[in-house]
């Protein structure tokens, strides 16, 4: 039989990485995405707290657990709308003007890496035509 | 060595150390990003902590089938989450949740949950659409970007993700060894009881179908011990009176659940008697066998109790609408005013006056 600590313990686990994945990452949406996945864990907690007392109490904090969060994905995407807008990036350290009085802003130092150079890659002519020949685009078109 | 490897606390610790190396290797930088290391580091560290759950809350033992759609799921949903935060691409990112919810989806169903099941996959299918519409439209970057390939305080953030696991995971542990000991609200009847009460059953039923007398007293007398085991004592218990194994578990009178429950352990040793006086006296067969039919009603009616109703919706329709119907509509006024505040914030556009 599995037990409710089970359960318990997925919900926990999922719990945790949407806290990392909202604490670390900083695409707007990813965060947003992070933090649904924290509420599906806290809704396994429900269902399942809700399963090993044999009552239906768990599934419906459970709705009301979807409820909330359609309106935070409503809210929240029309405000990634709005931000975009204004500042042309999904970067939510853009945004870190607003932070609280007297804390030193935050600085990217660590560089990228140098990109790889591509290689070219090759061109192919036109079929039927030889390789340098005039185009005859421009003399049908009049 | 052995023996510090199969302490659970030990365990615990290197499972979450080495996820927590591992998604800090994992999770987006600009440079020093091992990923097969990363990958591997967190794989041992959730194996490792899989072995933990095993051994502290034990091997589960009956229902193979739900103990493999157990492990199948969250080992999916686990892994896609690992997949989504450390994913550098966002549209990547969003179909691993995708697979993410779909897997927790299915734990729902193992949980009895079909309706909170569908809802979940109708609103975040539509929801994940919704964003990946988004992602079309507001991402288009060539080369490495800061909001993609950066990570704010990458260790730091697991470092904190990874302490609540472990905290979690550690009074999960305290938990299921105090278990033993103490009283804690648990199941009214165990399964132990209801497997009990299921061969009373199937041993009521071959009786019912006896010819002679004969025939129908062997397999009442079965039935009949195995009510006895599970109401929890050799001498019957009186009629009226609640019997001890149960007294002892309910710890919480006043709960009308258990009220209803010590009632219908009282109905059936009264039926029980009943049926176990008219077979001992051996005349009136067509009684005796009335007096079984009866009991084996109230033996399915008392193993049904702390289980799940089985119309889910319905009875989830009824709890809604009964005795939580003001929670309903201001659920409902939430989502209103969040429709409401949603066009209003996004439907600005420049030029055009507010």
């Amino acid at each position: 039989m599995i037990t409710l600590g089970h359960f318990l313990a997925v919900g926990a686990i999922l719990f945790g990485l949407g806290l990392i994945g909202f604490l670390t990452r900083r695409n707007l949406i990813t965060m947003f995405l992070s933090a649904e996945m924290m509420l599906q864990g806290v809704l396994l907690n429900f269902l399942a707290f809700g399963y090993f007392h044999g009552n239906l109490t768990g599934q419906v904090f459970a709705l009301f657990i979807i409820t909330v969060a359609a309106c935070e994905a409503g809210l929240g995407l029309a405000l990634f709308l709005v931000l975009y807008r204004r500042g042309r990036t999904l970067d939510s350290s853009a945004w870190q003007n607003v932070r609280e009085a007297g804390l030193p802003p935050t600085v990217d130092v660590e560089l990228f890496a140098e990109p790889e150079p591509e290689e070219a890659m090759p061109v192919l002519p036109v079929a039927g035509r030889k390789p340098g020949a005039p185009s005859l685009e421009g003399a049908n078109r009049v | 060595m052995p023996n510090a490897l199969t302490n659970p606390i030990n365990q615990l610790v290197l499972g979450l150390v080495l996820g927590l190396v591992g998604v800090y290797l994992l999770l987006p930088q600009p440079k020093r990003r091992a990923v097969a290391v990363g990958t591997f580091l967190s794989i041992a560290g959730m194996g490792i902590l899989a072995v933990f759950l095993l051994q502290t809350l034990g091997r589960p033992v009956n229902s193979i089938v739900g103990e493999v759609l157990f492990w199948l799921f969250s080992t999916a949903a686990v892994g896609f989450g690992f997949a989504m935060i450390t994913q550098r691409n966002p549209g990547r990112g969003a179909i691993a949740f995708a697979f993410v919810i779909l897997s927790t989806c299915g734990l729902f169903l193992l949980l009895a949950a079909p309706f909170i099941m569908a809802t979940t996959v109708i609103i975040y299918a539509g929801a994940i659409i919704v964003t990946f519409l988004f992602l079309l439209m507001l991402s288009h970057v060539a080369g490495p970007s800061d909001e993609n390939d950066r990570s704010r305080e990458p260790l730091m953030g697991s470092l904190a993700g990874f302490a609540f696991i472990g905290l979690i995971l550690f009074t999960i542990h305290q938990s299921t060894l105090a278990e033993a000991s103490t009283a804690v609200p648990s199941a009214p009847l165990t399964a132990k009881d209801r497997e009990n009460l299921a061969s009373a059953v199937a041993n009521i039923d071959e009786a019912l179908k006896a010819e002679t007398f004969e025939d129908f007293r062997g397999p009442m007398k079965k039935g009949h011990d195995f009510i006895g085991e599970a109401l929890g004592d050799d001498s019957q218990p009186l009629p009226g009176s609640t019997p001890p194994v149960l007294a002892r578990r309910l710890r919480l009178p006043k709960d009308p659940r258990h009220i209803e429950l010590v009632q219908s352990a009282k109905k059936l040793a009264k039926a029980n008697d009943e049926a176990e006086n008219k077979t001992l006296l051996g005349k009136d067969f067509p009684a005796a066998k009335e007096a079984a039919a009866n009991l084996r009603s109230e033996t399915i009616l008392f193993a049904g109790h702390g289980l799940m109703p089985a119309r889910n919706v319905a009875n989830l329709g009824y709890t809604l609408y009964s005795e939580y119907i003001l929670a309903v509509e201001m659920a409902g006024t939430l989502l209103l005013v969040a429709t409401i505040g949603a066009v209003a914030i996004a439907g600005r556009r420049k030029g055009v006056p507010a």
